[in-house]
């Protein structure tokens, strides 16, 4: 290292040293590794396998079942975070503490606790089933496991945005005649819907590579309730290598574009108040464009 | 009292959204917490106990336990040293390694567990060689150990990151000012400093270390009583038909889930009360 | 130990925080870096600590070199702007740290270690405070402490970051005093780094003033006020009056546009006379404001389109017995010019405003 990029202290080239090889040899190697074995296939027959018929479903079955958990996270996640934040209640610490469960119970645990709850005699499944709603073993099974699994992340991603609300501006809204409502779709709802958003899209990220929580739950009949990790699986099982790997790569540039989007989003809504220059700079800066 | 303040919601919708949300909670948290336990002694504790006692039940208890230290010292050298160098210095580049350190979490395990199979299986890149040289990495511990790492590793470097950009440069260099040398700065400042968010991170990738299904199921081959851990041993149970058996195991990774949960806000709380402190040190005084 | 600054510039990109400064600090003087934020006075000061090294130029300890001499071996005290105090220890073991790291030949016995970190918590009167945390501490005490700390390891050169600047200001006054004192006391020189002139011009033996990456004027708190070198010296240090000029026949001319070249004059508003009757050379003006602060009175005139302050003494403002609204003369009694290139123009004993 030259004199001048001299830094007092110390460990910088061990630790980013350290720290490229280990990333290197435990994830680029890996996923490198991974789509050079793909590339044998060729472009055309990856398309080919992703599109076949099975495949298809599994992915119907995986984005569609991942999309309504997300859905219902994000309404009843905006629900839990707000009387976290603003409601007192007995038990509340307990609660919050909770929230974090299905981050810290394994999700073989949580797969199937979930389908003897559900089950034509569970808990929960006696009394549901009469109805003529079937949720074990068929995709709506699916939609519970994933729910559970994707819970905290619209809570946790929320609870901090909720926090840091001014009542000031509440206030100041209800002095000039807003109605509570009326505050809460025009104030709070904007400030708090990119954290909203941002909830959203990691719940759905972790929601489609989940595997151990779905398939006891999800019946995992082809074509009907087969997620594309458990299809991912099964063709491995079955020494079809490559097939599961045309999945896994297909399925890694769609969690990437989600992590993309995910981090795009955090930068928005860490950034989109930070633009607090004085009105004659932006006003310049928007002449120099006009 | 009739009077509500400005910004307070009618009681009725307060009275709704707490149902609401504490409805949710219990169906899809509470519920599921008290039916393992239920199951797990649906036939009486001694019916339970002997469950906990079967070998094959106790050796993947160990197995658990083992894999998740073997992974630990790596995920704390990593941790440190990758946090280390992202919040204390400015080099190119920065936020992609950033985003690499992500990188699992938006991997299925399942994919994950396939991406070393590629590497180290029969048919993988480096199979040939290791079946040369008689190592077995795949349906094997080494495997499950490699695959967990790439699974957990975030989770110490993503806790430390923040905390140390937080903290910023200034008693470090404060410490080699007044003459102190690297190891010295390491142990008596910057160590101190991170320990509440290092043992957080700690807690964090240990229980994911321990609870891991997917990826750990790729690379294991669910060899009875050598490659399985509790979690894969509740699914053997469970598609066993020993619905018992496999509530027992999954009432001790339940039992592991709440030490988690308790461990975890006392920890969070701590680390509130350094940040406040911390806050106190850095907030300059009114003028 | 004296410090020798030669051609040392430094960048942060394209930023250039500093340009090729030179600077002398003889043993057992008090300096103060003295500049806006982002002059790179701070930059400086951590480039003579170590904490940040030069693009080019190089640093000499004592007539040695010392550019590349690492931060812990540079027998330095840094004081930094938010005192660094390590927050995990007790005020005792924050002062005892410099001791406790020394190589274990040179380090103190730890009785040794008790009496000498006593010893500096009584010098800076805090040894009641031993064991509390530093977050314990109001912000006076932090930066004590963290004097003491640095001086734990009794260095050559004491370098101070904005050593008052987050303190409020009854407390700054009373530091400022205690830390003139415990330099004359322990005999080293030191640096610090203000944006306060008044800070600057009390405390300090020598001024640096700083622009830009570069050094405007080193010199006496006297010289730096009473005979700025630059026009932002000028108008960093005090209030003054800005009158656009040229030079004529040796004459500042204010208001005559035919003139040679643009020049700029400048005018303290205590160097002002004010009179009810007309001045030879002196300009009309008529009274604005009129505000009693302390012992001074502040009158704002108004010249045209032109505010002009002026400070008069208590004494004369009664005798004067200015009414807002009337008609005034003034003149300056001590002005100084500078050219277009920033470069002071010398004008004849006498400088006046001409029509």
């Amino acid at each position: 290292m030259a004199a001048k990029t001299h830094r007092v202290l110390p460990g910088f080239g061990l630790a980013l040293g350290y720290t490229l090889v280990y990333l290197s040899l435990l994830i680029l190697l890996p996923l490198g590794g991974m789509v050079l074995k793909a590339s044998e296939l060729g472009f055309g027959q990856i398309i080919d396998i992703a599109l076949s018929e099975r495949s298809l479903a599994a992915f119907r079955v995986t984005f569609g079942a991942s999309l309504i958990a997300a859905l219902i996270n994000g309404f009843f996640g905006l629900i839990v975070a707000w009387i976290l934040v603003r409601y007192p209640f007995p038990g509340k610490r307990f609660v919050d503490a909770l929230v974090d469960l299905p981050f810290a119970l394994p999700t073989a645990v949580a797969g199937i606790t979930l389908a003897t709850l559900y089950a034509g005699n569970g808990w929960l499944g006696r009394y549901i089933e009469p109805l003529g709603f079937k949720v074990a073993y068929t995709p709506w099974g699916i939609v519970v496991a994933l729910t559970f699994i994707t819970l905290p992340f619209v809570v946790r991603t929320l609870q901090p945005v909720i926090e840091d609300i001014e009542t000031e501006v509440e206030e100041a809204a209800a002095s000039l005649g807003a109605s509570r409502w009326q505050t809460f779709v025009k104030v709070i709802f904007p400030a708090i819907f990119p954290a909203l958003l941002t909830g959203f899209a990691l719940a759905f990220a972790r929601a489609v590579g989940e595997y151990g929580s779905v398939i006891f739950i999800a019946g995992n009949l082809p074509l009907i309730s087969e997620i594309t990790p458990l299809l991912i699986i099964s063709k491995l099982e079955q020494y079809d290598v490559l097939g599961a790997t045309a999945l896994a790569v297909v399925m890694l540039g769609l969690s990437f574009i989600l992590l993309l989007a995910v981090n795009v989003l955090q930068w928005w809504t860490a950034n989109r108040h930070k633009n607090n220059e004085p009105l004659e700079v932006t006003a310049a800066k928007a002449g120099g464009v006009a | 009292m009739k009077s509500t303040r400005a910004t307070q919601e009618p009681r009725w919708v307060r009275y709704t959204l707490l149902s609401v949300g504490l409805g949710f909670l219990f169906f899809f948290l509470g519920l599921p917490l008290v039916a393992v336990f239920v199951e797990a002694l649906a036939q009486g504790l001694p019916v339970y106990l002997e469950a906990l006692k079967e070998p094959e039940t106790r050796s993947a208890i160990g197995l658990t336990v083992g894999i998740a230290l073997a992974v630990l010292p790596f995920n704390i050298v990593f941790g440190v040293a990758a946090a280390w160098a992202i919040a204390k210095f400015d080099f190119k580049g920065k936020s992609l390694l950033i985003t690499l350190i992500d990188l699992p979490f938006a991997v299925s395990p399942v994919v994950a567990g396939l991406i070393f199979i590629l590497l180290f299986g029969a048919q993988g890149t480096f199979g040939p060689w290791l079946a040369e040289h008689d190592l077995k990495i795949i349906f094997a511990v080494p495997g499950m150990i490699i695959a967990t790492l790439f699974i957990t590793f975030p989770f110490i470097a993503r806790e430390l990151i923040p905390l140390m950009q937080s903290q910023g440069k200034d008693e470090e260099e404060a410490a080699v000012s007044l003459g102190a040398s690297g190891w010295q700065m390491f142990w008596r400042v910057t160590l101190p400093n991170i320990k509440w968010g290092l043992l957080y991170g700690v807690i964090l990738s240990n229980a994911r270390a321990m609870g891991e299904f997917g990826a750990v199921s790729v690379v294991s081959g669910h060899i009875r009583g050598e490659t399985n851990t509790l979690p894969l041993h509740v699914e053997i149970l469970y598609n066993e038909y020993n619905a018992i058996g496999a509530f027992a195991a999954a009432s001790i990774l339940a039992l592991l889930a709440l030490v988690t949960l308790v461990a975890k806000t006392i920890v969070e709380w701590r680390m509130k009360k350094e940040t406040e402190m911390l806050n106190t040190v850095l907030a300059p005084e009114k003028t | 130990m004296s410090i020798e600054i030669r051609n040392i510039s430094k960048r942060f990109g394209n930023f250039v925080a500093l340009d090729n400064i030179n600077l002398d600090i003889p043993t057992g003087e008090l300096v103060a870096l003295l500049g806006p934020s982002g002059c790179g006075k701070t930059t400086l000061l951590r480039i003579i600590a170590g904490m940040e090294s030069a693009d080019q130029g190089e640093i000499l300890f004592s007539g040695a070199e010392a550019t590349h001499l690492h931060a812990r071996d540079r027998n330095v005290g840094f004081v930094f702007q938010h005192y660094a105090l390590f927050r995990h220890m007790t005020v005792f073991e924050n002062v005892a740290f410099g001791l406790r790291v020394k190589p274990r030949k040179e380090r103190p016995s730890d009785a040794e270690i008790k009496r000498r970190v006593m010893e500096l918590l009584g010098l800076v009167q805090l040894d009641w405070l031993a064991d509390r945390y530093p977050s314990q501490l109001s912000g006076g005490q932090r930066q004590r402490i963290a004097l003491a700390r640095a001086l734990a390891v009794e260095p050559k050169v004491l370098l101070l970051d904005e050593p008052f600047g987050a303190l409020d200001t009854k407390v700054r006054k009373e530091l400022r005093r205690w830390l003139r004192r415990l330099h004359d006391e322990m005999h080293i020189s030191s640096v610090f780094v203000t944006h306060d002139q008044e800070e600057a011009l009390e405390v300090a033996d020598r001024v640096v003033v700083m622009n830009h990456g570069k050094i405007e004027q080193i010199g006496s708190p006297d010289e730096v006020y009473s005979s700025p070198a630059s026009p932002f010296v000028y108008q960093f240090l005090g209030n003054v009056n800005v009158f656009h000029s040229r030079v004529q026949g040796g004459y500042a001319e204010v208001e005559r546009h035919e003139a040679s070249e643009k020049t700029t004059a400048f005018v303290r508003p205590h160097d002002i006379d004010i009179a009810l009757q007309p001045l030879e050379d002196g300009l009309q003006a008529t009274v604005q404001h009129v505000h009693p602060i302390g012992p001074l009175v502040r009158i704002e005139l108004q010249h045209n389109s032109e505010i002009v302050e002026v400070e008069l003494s208590r004494e004369r403002h009664e005798a004067l017995q200015l009414v807002v609204g009337q008609a005034v003369w003034f003149r300056p009694r001590q002005m100084r010019v500078f050219g277009a290139d920033q470069l002071p123009r010398s004008t004849p004993e006498k400088q006046a405003f001409l029509f």
